[in-house]
């Protein structure tokens, strides 16, 4: 299977946003958007939901906090009960620091490694550049030609608008 | 991209019918206030003193906001930053107030009092630091440094909209990490001798910054709020656009957070090593009516915020953010009922007409001096360097 990809590029940010509103306006498939940092309002632009990784975050917290909470019960109250200074054994407050740090501990780390893992970026892995200027001062956006009366001119018509810099077919094979 | 240039001048005109209101409740409460500081000066003082910290925290909040942008060299929150100056000018009007809490001082503070000092070996040891004269040359000191920080920032500010001098922003720069350090040191002090002494036996370290956090949300709340009525009313509603509304929504879920973690950080040491002399406090604060309020100030403050703002969405929502905006407010005012009243309310919490009647008088105040400073000027510092980021901000 493969698929024929437009390569686009553009020389400033707020070009690369408008085309790929320009874009997604005239109904074209857009394959992915690449920046040399990150650019505001291009999720929007390109038409892409709302992440689910806010709710992962959200689950592995909760589940951090609660499964922390009960080891510490368990440790100080349960298996080996510790007199601390009279204190009843099952003393919420004082397991709330190492809970909450455990919390963002779940939270943080479980949301870059899961990030990492949809995202298929995984040590040793070869880096697949679409365009060497993406690394350095250019902006990039992949159109999918997914039907028969895809016309390059026509797109070449719409970018230039935008002051499109270089229109380039590619054949992606998987 | 369509870029937002900068318009020449946006004015706020206050409808005459909200002023008159604003002076009215202004007005009422305090005569109220005064009349219940003559009639129960017990439960008149406290409420006075109450309204009085709440004022300044707001006043405070708006220089220390602009502070803060100035030494980040924030773009964000330039568009609105009239909005902070003009809350500054609440600190003049509670300075004469806090002048007036010097006739309650024998009321208000245990410690003013000779018969008590001299029979108590605690407090002789700490007569040095409390004693009348000192107390009060304190109190104006720090007034003077606040109003003196305060009223040059906001006059270079507003300068720079007559002659676009950008060595005005630099100025102010500087200006403000003096002001920073200043504040840190002299709210600390301010917080220990105006409220911690209210419980003279009592002490704490961490007294300065709680203080500090909930003065700042508290600060960060009404900006918000007021930056949100003025797009409602239109000087803004171009002004101001949802990644604006995302920021100051972001700082309001982060500085809720702190003020949850400062409020733990002081009451698990205090818990833990349960020493009589510290833990008083909160065993005072546990019992009955004031254990309920400790759980309501906590909502308040923290977990209907907390839960309100969490996804994006609220924090872009003009409506979710007005109301997280109005919780805290009240909220504050819970917060410092829980520090200031349990001295002079041994049993239960009581709100009645006393209690209500300054606070409203502080309310009217607080809106009707900053919608007044507001009007009078152009509402966007359309000489500032940064104001077209800001116009654009696009997050």
């Amino acid at each position: 299977m493969s698929r024929r990809l437009l390569v686009s590029t553009f020389d400033h940010e707020n070009d690369l946003l408008a085309a790929t509103n320009a874009a997604r306006e005239h109904g074209y498939t857009i394959h992915d958007a690449y920046t040399p940092f990150a650019v505001h309002g291009l999720d929007k632009a390109m038409g892409m939901r709302s992440t689910r990784l806010a709710w992962a975050t959200l689950i592995l917290g909760i589940s951090g906090a609660i499964a922390k909470l009960w080891f510490q019960i368990w440790t100080s109250a349960t298996s080996w009960p510790v007199n601390v200074g009279g204190k009843p054994l099952k003393s919420v407050p004082a397991f709330v620091p190492v809970t909450f740090e455990v919390m963002v501990l779940f939270a943080g780390v479980g949301t870059v490694l899961l990030f990492l893992a949809m995202r298929k970026l995984w040590p040793g892995k070869k880096p697949a550049v679409i365009y060497e200027g993406v690394t350095n001062d250019r902006f990039v956006l992949v159109l999918v030609q997914d039907n028969a009366s895809f016309n390059v001119d026509e797109v070449r018509l719409l970018f230039g608008r935008f002051h499109l810099v270089q229109l380039e077919e590619r054949i992606e094979r998987s | 991209m369509s870029s937002i240039s900068v318009p020449a001048r946006i004015a706020l005109r206050p409808s005459a019918v909200m002023m008159r209101n604003l002076s009215i409740l202004a007005f009422l409460g305090a005569a109220v206030a005064t009349a219940g500081i003559i009639i129960a000066p017990e439960r008149g003082w406290p409420n006075l003193l109450l309204a009085t910290y709440y004022l300044i925290g707001l006043g405070l909040a708006g220089a220390l906001f602009v502070a803060l942008q100035y030494v980040s060299n924030a773009g964000w929150s330039v568009a609105f930053r009239r909005v902070p100056e003009a809350m500054t000018t609440v600190l003049p009007l509670s300075g004469v107030l806090l002048v007036l809490l010097f006739f309650g001082i024998h009321t208000l503070y245990e410690w003013s009092h000779e018969a008590v000092m001299a029979n108590d070996p605690i407090l002789q040891s700490k007569s040095g630091w409390l004693n009348e004269p000192f107390f009060i040359a304190r109190t104006l000191f720090y007034l003077g440094v606040w109003l003196l920080f305060s009223t040059v920032m906001v006059k270079l500010s507003q300068r720079q909209d007559e002659t676009g001098d950008i060595d005005l922003t630099r100025r102010n720069s500087r200006l403000s990490a003096g002001f920073l350090v200043t504040f840190a040191l002299t709210f600390t002090l301010a917080s220990m001798d105006w409220i911690m002494s209210l419980e003279p036996h009592w002490f704490s370290t961490i007294f300065g910054i709680y203080n500090f956090s909930g003065l700042f949300l508290n600060g960060l709340a009404t900006m918000t709020l007021i930056v949100i009525v003025l797009k409602r009313m239109g000087p803004f509603q171009h002004v101001i656009n949802d990644s604006h509304l995302h920021d100051l929504g972001k700082l309001i879920f982060a500085f809720s957070t702190f003020w949850m973690y400062i409020w733990f950080s002081q009451y698990i040491l205090i818990w833990y090593a349960n020493i009589p002399e510290e833990v008083t406090y909160f065993t005072r604060r546990e019992a009955g009516g004031w254990g309920v309020l400790t759980i309501v100030n906590i909502l308040f403050n923290w977990v209907i915020p907390f839960v309100a703002l969490l996804p994006i969405w609220t924090k872009r929502h003009e409506g979710v953010l007005l109301r997280v905006c109005v919780i805290l407010m009240i909220g504050h005012w819970i917060d410092l009922f829980w520090m200031i009243m349990p001295p002079s309310m041994q049993k239960e919490p009581v709100v009645g007409l006393w209690e209500i009647a300054p606070m409203a008088a502080a309310i009217g105040l607080f809106f009707l001096l900053t919608f007044k400073s507001l009007a009078k000027r152009n509402l966007l510092p359309v000489r500032d360097p940064m104001l077209e980021e800001s116009l654009n901000l696009h997050t």
